[in-house]
């Protein structure tokens, strides 16, 4: 899968289901859109779906830091090329 | 230092109505809410009874995301009611977050729609179901699911009181926040109950053969309270919440104030966790007018705890009976939308405040001939045009608790 296909799939995910807008990649999520740890669990499930496989527990540790966008994305892509 | 504590708000969502207008309109007119229990794709079928109080009604629940995402249906309503009481009272959001409000709310369970997807998952042995729940799903279906969404969507910050105890719920909220606010705890103190539409209960009762089963085909003739041809509960969903506040800041505020608190009391029959009791049940009714300080023959109506079993409602009439005689009126308001289980004390306190407003006494629907069991109290004939100044309402739950609460209408 492409970065910006990745990317996409992210904002759209976000804007569909945690009711945000005009998600900027950089912005921090927490700060300017109130995404929170309850969203940010949910996100991670569908980051599974996303990549067909699970998140190891040091994964989603990891991944509970995230800020913003480009960081999701960069996580992603890092969890996938380590399985490939 | 003991303080008074008026009532500046209140909201229910009910089988009759989940608005003040239409829940008058459909007591006045003795319109049932009772009706066909919905599917549920699990339990419905294999129950004998068949009908259950029922919300048609579509009901706004227009919160934003960051709210609704840990909320479950019994939060949806509760959130409902208490947004509507916090509008009523006119308390702004500094009181609401000073730490001297605090919220006393209850479920029978948390969201019982949101359990049984959590059951589900666990019981699926294929599943990766278990991944899919979402780390909401746990604040949905807690028990005080509905007091901490109250909370955080309010920006409450004092005490939180939570009292899961199924049919006396929000009696006991109300006491609860009465006394915080009595004592000085508290200064103001949102208070009630929400119950989701849930079979499960229903199959409970049914298999305890408490349910009304009869009247499957003609739901509003049941329940019947106090009737000789009642033959048990009907279950219903629906919420209520109202907002209490100590007197001396509600009437600086101008704030309505649609009756007052006097007294509350609650014990337990201290054995049979299912049967109803004389002894506990009368001993409470003395301890709510104690609390009260005022004799028996003050009061003008007992909305009657009244299930329509036939044990429950003959150890009800002797306990009234033993207390306040024949003198006060006395009506089962269940028999207008079923028994809303924990939120029937709430629901039945503000039905109680608009009738005392209203200077009127509906009787208890469905009761043609009276039991002789039950006949030794004054049952309210017909709609009667009538003062109410002093009013107890009493609940009675599975568990042996019984509540009282005794409310007055406001005279300055």
């Amino acid at each position: 899968m492409e970065r910006e296909e990745i990317q996409t799939t992210i904002i759209n995910f976000i804007e569909t289901n945690f009711e945000m807008s005009d998600i900027g990649l950089d912005d921090d999520l927490n700060a300017v859109h109130g995404f929170d740890s309850i969203d940010a669990i949910e996100l991670l499930r569908e980051i599974e779906t996303l990549m067909k496989t699970k998140l190891t527990r040091d994964e989603e540790e990891a991944a509970m830091t995230i800020r913003t966008v480009r960081q999701i994305v960069d996580f992603i892509e890092k969890a996938m090329a380590d399985r490939a | 230092m003991e303080r008074r504590v008026v009532i500046t708000g209140c909201s229910a969502i009910t089988p009759i109505g989940c608005c003040k207008a239409d829940i008058l309109k459909n007591l006045e007119s003795g319109t049932s809410g009772v009706g066909r229990i919905r599917d549920d794709e699990l339990l419905v079928e294999q129950l004998n009874t068949s009908v259950f109080g029922t919300v048609d009604q579509d009901v706004a629940y227009d919160f934003p995301r960051k709210y609704r995402k840990t909320m479950g249906p019994v939060s949806f309503a509760a959130c409902r009611v208490v947004d509507d009481v916090i509008e009523q009272s006119g308390l702004d959001r500094a009181v609401l977050s000073s730490g001297r409000t605090g919220v006393a709310f209850g479920s029978s369970h948390g969201s019982t729609s949101v359990l049984k997807k959590v059951y589900q998952a666990c019981f699926n042995a294929q599943s990766t179901e278990m991944f899919s729940l979402s780390a909401a799903d746990y604040l949905k279906s807690m028990v005080h699911t509905t007091a901490v969404n109250i909370t955080r969507m309010f920006g409450i910050t004092g005490r939180v009181i939570c009292s899961p105890s199924a049919c006396t719920t929000s009696s006991q909220s109300i006491g609860f926040g009465y006394e915080l606010i009595k004592f000085g705890v508290q200064d103001a103190m949102i208070c009630g109950g929400s119950e989701e539409y849930d079979t499960t209960t229903v199959a409970v009762f049914d298999n305890l053969l408490a349910c009304s089963t009869h009247y499957n085909d003609t739901p509003h003739k049941t329940p019947r309270p106090f009737d000789a041809e009642r033959d048990g509960l009907v279950v219903g969903e629906g919420a209520g919440a109202v907002m209490l506040e100590e007197f001396e800041s509600a009437r600086k505020r101008g704030a309505p104030i649609l009756g007052e608190v006097i007294g509350f009391s609650t014990n337990n029959n201290g054995g049979n966790l299912i049967m109803p009791d004389l002894a506990g049940v009368t001993q409470v009714l003395e301890m709510g007018l104690d609390s009260a300080q005022i004799t028996a023959d003050r009061i003008d109506f007992i909305s009657a705890h009244a299930t329509a079993t036939r044990i429950g409602d003959v150890i009800e009439a002797r306990a009234i009976n033993n207390v306040y005689g024949n003198t006060p009126w006395v009506s089962g308001l269940k028999s207008y939308m079923g028994h809303t289980i924990a939120a029937c004390g709430v629901i039945e306190t503000i039905l109680t405040l608009y009738m005392m407003e209203k200077g009127f006494i509906v009787p208890t629907l469905n009761l043609d001939q009276v039991d002789d069991r039950c006949a030794m109290i004054r049952h309210t004939p017909r709609l009667m045009e009538t003062n109410i100044d002093y009013a107890a309402v009493q609940n009675f739950a599975f568990g042996g608790i019984n509540t009282s609460l005794i409310l007055k209408r406001f005279c300055g």
